[in-house]
């Protein structure tokens, strides 16, 4: 199999990920793959995980040479080990985080139970356009195709009425 | 003590356990790999006042400094599930929060400041995410959770972002498996946003044809929908291997398994391995009505793992712990 990408090399990365979803397959040669931030399965997972916050990420980091208040831990520090180094990390480093964020989960919006002013609220209308699409995946993937064009047309409605 | 093994597992032939678990760390603290020893015991005791107070009452929990628990039993607890081992590891400044059948676990200082643990026998996964929820919502009444609308739960790893919540089944699935069908499943899962491992065993070989499956994303998806897609996945599953087990040539299935019986009844030397090996088969005896013996197979091979047999019997060379693994199968087995 040829990369998807590039076109030239044999893909030798393959990539299954569900995005806002929809499950999608990614086949890359390792050049592309490493150009899409993409770590090689034999580097490791803390290396991998680090590899895929990107080069220019650390870069940025590095020249500022910000350090979160809380723990001291500058932006190539967690990039090295893939890891935050306290909650206020992700406040310091928003921006920076981001794009690895939506690289591992595919969305950048937290659905689900929530916590504001010590009081949970759990998420009981799993109605929104997300959790639709989601379901949607889920059911062709099952080949419950009726169940699944009920689901295609709700979405529409709802996108209509935005 | 009644451990979560001994407990009646609904689809018990099949699915062994399911275990629900929720990262939680608590606002102002690094998180535990770079939190200096004061910031430990200063969590540890914070965590320690919530669960002994009033509200955590009704659920009989017990807050447990790990430095107060001999290896042996640190390390039993992993061969039990009810602790990883990144927490028994590297343990001394570390808790664990347990109930009385262990269904309970909330290991302190692990990757995150707090994972709650719920695991019980067979298919129960709704089950299991509510007691999880319920613990979850007293700690997020009591203690500063982080927390941020867009990014949801704050993790140490950016992978548990969100919700948070890791939900996984435990299968025991020795015909799918000698069938080849376990890639095509490896395959199909992966692209829902599941991955499925060997429980025993290294790299692809699954020793004792165990198998879990565990959601991966955490981030865009709700707690509800992540636990109803793991459902219908398990669901499919035992279906297929219940109907693969119904077709098997009889005679050969019962060959095999009464091999497998006579062996750990008989044997006075027992390997771990050959355990797992053997006693995955009288499951499947069991399950075909070939077996009809009153047999726990699960309790035989977690009680039959090295830590848990020097539990007992005390520290023991891997000679001497064979010798005992195989006296304690055949009282098991009668």
């Amino acid at each position: 199999m040829l990369c998807e990408k590039c076109g030239k090399n044999t893909a030798t990365t393959h990539i299954h990920s569900v995005v806002n979803g929809v499950a999608r397959e990614m086949h890359l040669c390792a050049e592309c793959a490493a150009n899409e931030g993409i770590g090689t399965p034999d580097s490791g997972f803390n290396s991998m995980l680090a590899s895929m916050f990107g080069d220019a990420l650390s870069l940025k980091s590095q020249l500022n040479e910000v350090r979160c208040k809380c723990c001291g831990s500058t932006f190539s520090d967690i990039s090295k080990s893939g890891k935050a180094g306290c909650p206020e990390c992700y406040k310091t480093f928003y921006n920076e985080f981001l794009p690895y964020i939506k690289r591992v989960h595919g969305s950048v919006k937290h659905i689900g139970k929530s916590i504001g002013e010590n009081q949970v609220k759990t998420e009981k209308n799993i109605d929104t356009i997300d959790a639709l699409k989601e379901k949607l995946a889920r059911l062709v993937s099952e080949e419950k195709f009726e169940e699944a064009a009920s689901v295609r047309d709700k979405i529409r409605e709802m996108e209509a009425q935005k | 003590m009644s451990c979560w093994y001994n407990n009646h597992a609904p689809c018990g032939d099949i699915a062994v356990s399911t275990r629900i678990r929720l990262a939680r760390n608590i606002n102002g603290f690094p998180f535990p790999a770079r939190m200096s020893d004061e910031q430990r015991l200063e969590v540890n005791r914070k965590i320690k006042q919530v669960i002994e107070s009033e509200n955590f009452a009704p659920l009989s929990l017990k807050y447990i400094d790990m430095k107060d628990v001999p290896v042996n039993e640190r390390f039993s607890m992993l061969e039990r599930h009810i602790a990883s081992r990144e927490f028994v590891l590297n343990s001394d400044n570390k808790a664990i929060v347990l109930s009385e059948d262990e269904t309970v676990s909330i290991m302190i200082g692990e990757e995150d400041h707090i994972r709650i643990q719920v695991i019980l026998p067979g298919f129960q996964l709704e089950k299991a995410y509510e007691i999880a929820d319920e613990i979850d919502n007293l700690l997020c009444k009591s203690l500063d959770i982080a927390f941020d609308d867009t990014l949801g739960f704050i993790t140490e790893c950016p992978t548990n972002l969100g919700t948070g919540l890791r939900a996984s089944v435990m299968f025991h699935l020795p015909v799918s498996e000698s069938r080849g069908e376990i890639l095509a499943l490896t395959k199909s899962v992966n692209k829902v946003g599941f991955t499925i491992r060997g429980m025993y065993g290294e790299g692809s070989d699954a020793a004792g044809s165990l198998y879990q499956i565990s959601n991966q994303i955490t981030l865009g998806i709700s707690e509800k929908n992540a636990v109803d897609n793991l459902r219908v996945i398990s669901e499919q599953l035992i279906s297929k291997e219940r109907q693969l087990q119904k077709n098997l040539n009889l005679i050969k299935t019962e060959d095999l398994c009464m091999r497998a019986l006579g062996t750990l009844k008989y044997a006075r030397i027992l390997s771990s391995a050959e355990l797992i090996k053997l006693i995955g088969r009288v499951k499947l005896g069991i399950n075909t009505g070939v077996i009809k013996d009153d047999i726990n197979p699960i309790k035989i091979l977690i009680e039959g793992q090295p830590y848990m047999l020097m539990k007992t019997y005390g520290n023991m060379t891997e000679d001497e712990r064979d010798i005992s693994r195989a006296e304690m199968v055949r009282n098991a087995l009668g």
